[in-house]
């Protein structure tokens, strides 16, 4: 691959706090404009990492390299990266225009051109006209746009932006989220974004760095994420699973089956990777791929007779916990309108499908 | 036999009509009741003082006034009061700016032992620094003799140096409280958009911690124009408007001057007073949204790291010089004339007995000021009626009040009947509750802010009238402030000097007497002595004050007015 077409390069990084690692090896690429997430459980790291990329935090050993320059021990106000906190920490005694012009004036720019600029970053924010409020006469939504020109006065190479949607509330968070998406992918740029919310950070990446424990667990678009989740952490991180263990019973190349017995009885699939019969398998089902019904399916394969345990009607779903073979099986309903909501102890019928991704618990013997 | 009956039964109900009036108004009555113990023991003395000084043979004179405003020698104190206020607070200000900013965004390794440093001087009377003066930059001062200093001690200078040293807690826990508080991330930000560190400290550190420095600033200068020890001891032939009113009292008896003298130096005071409060609710920088985050410490410039440590470690070391020259003269026979090392001064008699004493009247003062703040504090957060906030202010007005001007008003309104109190312990006693009760009520007030109003509804909800309520449920929630109260008052209470110096009677000293005494005669290794001796108590005080602290995480304002 081309050098160049990385913006942000992170080499083998290491952070101790006191003794406890909190950093343990992270090592990616950012692409040139593109839309990054680390996601992840509180205490995972993402955030100590965002601040070593923007200069707050020093890394005790590994190498951050800024389009093409290593910056390691360059301090935050000489590095080409600019970051929007969590509480937007804007200057509270002075205006939106003031604190969007700190750093130009900084720069030394001119007079015109900084009340230019400013013009321009706050029609770009939506802010038009709002320059001379002070902060405290801002609503939290207005506030998080201020911290987002100020972010971007100085043009930085990469944005960074700390959990930025936290302090909103959900339906002003859906639609920030759709903006700083919007704007980033007019502007072109790079950015780094950290949030603890999975659902979030699916909806607008263009890949998601999941950490757990100063690891990097998997690096991939919300699609692979979500469909091919390389662990159990991974898997129940982005959403609610099914974990089905079993043994590889019978593998058929030609036709490129599996079966594994597992115990609510055989499931049949399609192997995504290599496996061998005798191999020990984890199957990850998500709740939305079952269907679920009241009489007996006609054909297909992976039909399994189960009784309801809970049903829960929430709109635009049906959430049930069925029992089969004392297996709790999670499934979610889509559009349940359709069939009405099965009651608690119903019988019903199951259908798995056979596009299935596999965890490896340990290769056959 | 119905006959009686029938007659006792109108009788019973007037006295229940009684008793649930009493029940039901027991929260105004206390208020009534405290208000009044608020008028006799804190307006009517400095009412006292103000009608002294325009009482003249024949009616209302302004005679007093118009001879402080015409001698030199008077208007010279005032002017000189306040120049010295004023320098005292910029050094301060600019000291505890310096430590504060180490202690909080410097090297790990440094903000412990220097935060530990800059509050020592709580644990020590004001007058432990003019003392420490003395023993090094005095007439046969150990610095003086060694390099043959010509520089004298006594005068403004003294006077300068003693105060910034005691009163660098002061300055240093608001500024040091404020900057804790305020949201780093709003430096880094700074930082990230290209600021260089000064440009921070000026642009962004400074002006969001303003209100906190003027606050801090306004207190520092209160304490110091009304702090005596120090300017009294070091004073020299300088005037100054506290020790020139204890001159005028006990050396000359001119009662009329010395009002005058305290009216002069109690406008000041409730000017800042009022300006304070003012602040203190007028409009704070708000952080916006989100958890504080804990500061990391980060590189600080040479620029700033320089002259920042080379402020903080010559504070720091003037500390720890103070209270080592102290220590060592407690115990040598005269630290650098002769150094052969005697329990005698430890052991005085006078001293010990003068100590004895102070605990007995702090005892008394503490007890009687927990159990009043406890109570105002009640009032002043759940009574209804008119004029809370005027009680409220009054009861924390005795902090700003000068020791000296409560001084000579107890002097002058309880000398004579009704409220003949002069010459007893009670007198003393007294006038260290009502001087010291702010503390006790704030802390009063904001444990019952903590407290739930629902909890005492429930117990009434319950059945439970008021003293029921009030007894089984406030005051045993109430207790941690009662206790905070009741130590606060007592270790300030033990080292305070200016308003007992007036009220002492011959036969019984106190040991902050002593210490003035044996300062002002230059029997260092007595006052030496003695001052540790306090020293230890206040100490002692503290680890009470810091594990109630931990156990209950309650918090009392750092306040010390001496």
């Amino acid at each position: 691959m081309n050098h160049s077409q990385w913006m942000l390069i992170l080499n083998d990084i290491h952070k101790f706090y006191d003794r406890l690692e909190v950093l343990k090896g992270i090592s990616m690429e950012v692409k040139t404009g593109e839309l990054v997430t680390f996601v992840g459980p509180s205490g995972c790291g993402k955030t100590t990492l965002l601040r070593i990329i923007g200069g707050f935090t020093n890394l005790d050993s590994g190498e951050v390299i800024l389009d093409g320059e290593r910056i390691n021990h360059q301090p935050p106000n000489l590095r080409d990266t600019r970051i929007c906190f969590q509480n937007y920490a804007l200057f509270p005694h002075m205006t939106v225009a003031e604190n969007v012009s700190y750093g130009l004036k900084i720069r030394k720019w001119k007079k015109g051109k900084i009340a230019e600029r400013v013009e321009e970053l706050l029609k770009l924010v939506k802010l038009e006209g709002l320059g001379g409020r002070m902060i405290d006469k801002l609503s939290g939504g207005q506030q998080q746009r201020v911290a987002l020109a100020r972010a971007l006065s100085l043009e930085p190479k990469v944005l960074l932006l700390d959990e930025p949607l936290s302090n909103l509330d959900a339906n002003l968070r859906l639609i920030m989220r759709g903006e700083i998406r919007k704007l980033q992918e007019r502007l072109k740029i790079t950015t780094i974004f950290v949030t603890h919310d999975q659902f979030e950070a699916m909806s607008i990446s263009d890949r998601i760095v999941v950490m757990k424990e100063g690891i990097i667990q998997q690096i991939g678009t919300p699609i692979e994420i979500y469909e091919r989740p390389r662990n159990e952490f991974i898997a129940g991180f982005v959403g609610y699973v099914n974990f089905l263990d079993g043994v590889i019973e019978a593998f058929d190349i030609g036709l490129e089956r599996a079966t594994a017995s597992t115990s609510v009885g055989k499931i049949q699939f399609i192997p995504e990777r290599n496996i061998h019969v005798g191999d020990r398998v984890k199957l990850v089902i998500r709740p939305e791929t079952i269907s679920i019904s009241k009489s007996q399916p006609r054909e297909g394969n992976n039909i399994f007779e189960g009784e309801v345990e809970i049903g829960m009607y929430v709109g635009s779903l049906a959430k049930y916990t069925v029992q089969v073979k004392g297996e709790r099986i999670i499934i979610d309903q889509a559009n349940p309108r359709e069939t009405g909501v099965f009651k608690t102890s119903e019988k019903v019928y199951l259908s798995i499908p056979i596009n299935i991704h596999l965890l490896m618990k340990s290769a056959a013997p | 036999m119905a006959r009686a009956e029938s007659l006792s039964v109108p009788q019973s109900s007037l006295w229940e009509k009684l008793k649930t009036f009493v029940n039901a108004e027991l929260v105004n009555i206390l208020a009534g009741f405290l208000f009044l113990l608020l008028v006799i023991f804190l307006l009517y003395p400095i009412v006292a003082v103000l009608i002294k000084s325009v009482k003249g043979p024949q009616g209302l004179t302004l005679s007093y006034y118009l001879k402080f405003f015409v001698k030199g020698y008077y208007f010279r104190s005032l002017t000189n009061t306040l120049l010295l206020g004023f320098i005292n607070t910029v050094v301060c200000l600019v000291v505890a700016f310096c430590l504060a900013y180490l202690t909080t965004r410097g090297p790990l390794s440094l903000r412990k032992p220097l935060k530990v440093v800059s509050m020592m001087p709580l644990i020590a009377p004001p007058y432990l620094f003019a003392i420490s003066l003395i023993i090094l930059f005095g007439h046969s001062g150990i610095m003086t003799k060694a390099f043959g200093i010509k520089w004298s001690l006594y005068g403004f200078n003294g006077v300068v140096i003693a105060q910034t040293l005691a009163f660098i807690p002061l300055a240093y826990l608001m500024i040091e409280n404020t900057l804790r508080s305020l949201n780093p991330n709003l430096e880094e930000s700074a930082y990230d958009l290209g600021a260089s560190e000064v440009r921070i400290i000026r642009t962004i550190t400074i002006p969001l911690l303003a209100p906190g420095i003027l606050k801090a600033g306004l207190l520092v200068f209160v304490m110091t124009i009304a702090e005596f020890g120090n300017a009294a001891i070091l004073g020299g032939r300088t005037p100054f408007l506290a020790p020139d009113t204890y001159t005028m009292i006990i050396g000359e008896a001119d009662f009329e001057m010395g009002s005058v003298l305290s009216v002069i130096l109690i406008i000041p005071c409730i000017i800042i007073f009022f300006l304070h409060n003012y602040l203190l609710t007028g409009k704070k920088f708000t952080t916006i949204g989100g958890k504080p985050v804990a500061s990391e410490p980060r590189k600080i410039t040479p620029f700033v790291k320089i002259p920042f440590l080379a402020i903080s470690c010559a504070a720091a070391m003037a500390i720890l010089v103070s209270f080592g020259v102290v220590l060592f003269a407690s115990f040598t026979k005269i630290l650098g004339i002769n150094n052969q090392l005697v329990l005698s001064h430890i052991k005085n008699f006078d001293s010990n007995l003068a100590i004895y004493n102070s605990i007995k009247v702090s005892l008394v003062a503490a007890l009687i000021g927990a159990i009043i703040g406890t109570l105002l504090a009640y009032v002043i957060v759940r009574g209804k009626f008119f004029g809370r906030s005027f009680i409220e202010m009054v009861s924390l007005s005795g902090f700003a009040l000068p020791g000296t001007v409560i001084g000579i008003g107890y002097l002058l309104a309880f000398n004579t009947p009704p409220f003949k109190l002069t010459g007893g312990i009670m007198i003393l006693a007294l006038n260290c509750v009502f001087r010291f009760l702010a503390v006790g009520v704030e802390a009063g007030i904001s444990k019952l802010h903590q407290i739930n109003i629902e909890i005492e509804e429930a117990s009434s909800d319950l059945g439970a009238n008021f003293m029921t309520t009030f007894y089984k449920i406030v005051l045993p929630l109430m207790f941690p402030a009662f206790v905070a109260g009741f130590i606060y008052t007592f270790m300030t209470a033990i080292v305070s000097l200016s308003a007992v110096v007036f009220l002492v009677s011959p036969g019984f000293e106190l040991a902050a007497v002593k210490i003035f005494d044996a300062a002002v005669y230059g029997e260092i290794g007595v006052a030496s002595a003695t001052t540790m001796k306090l020293v230890l108590i206040v100490m002692i005080c503290m680890v009470f004050l810091n594990f109630l602290t931990k156990k209950t995480g309650f918090d009392i304002s750092q306040k010390k007015g001496v």
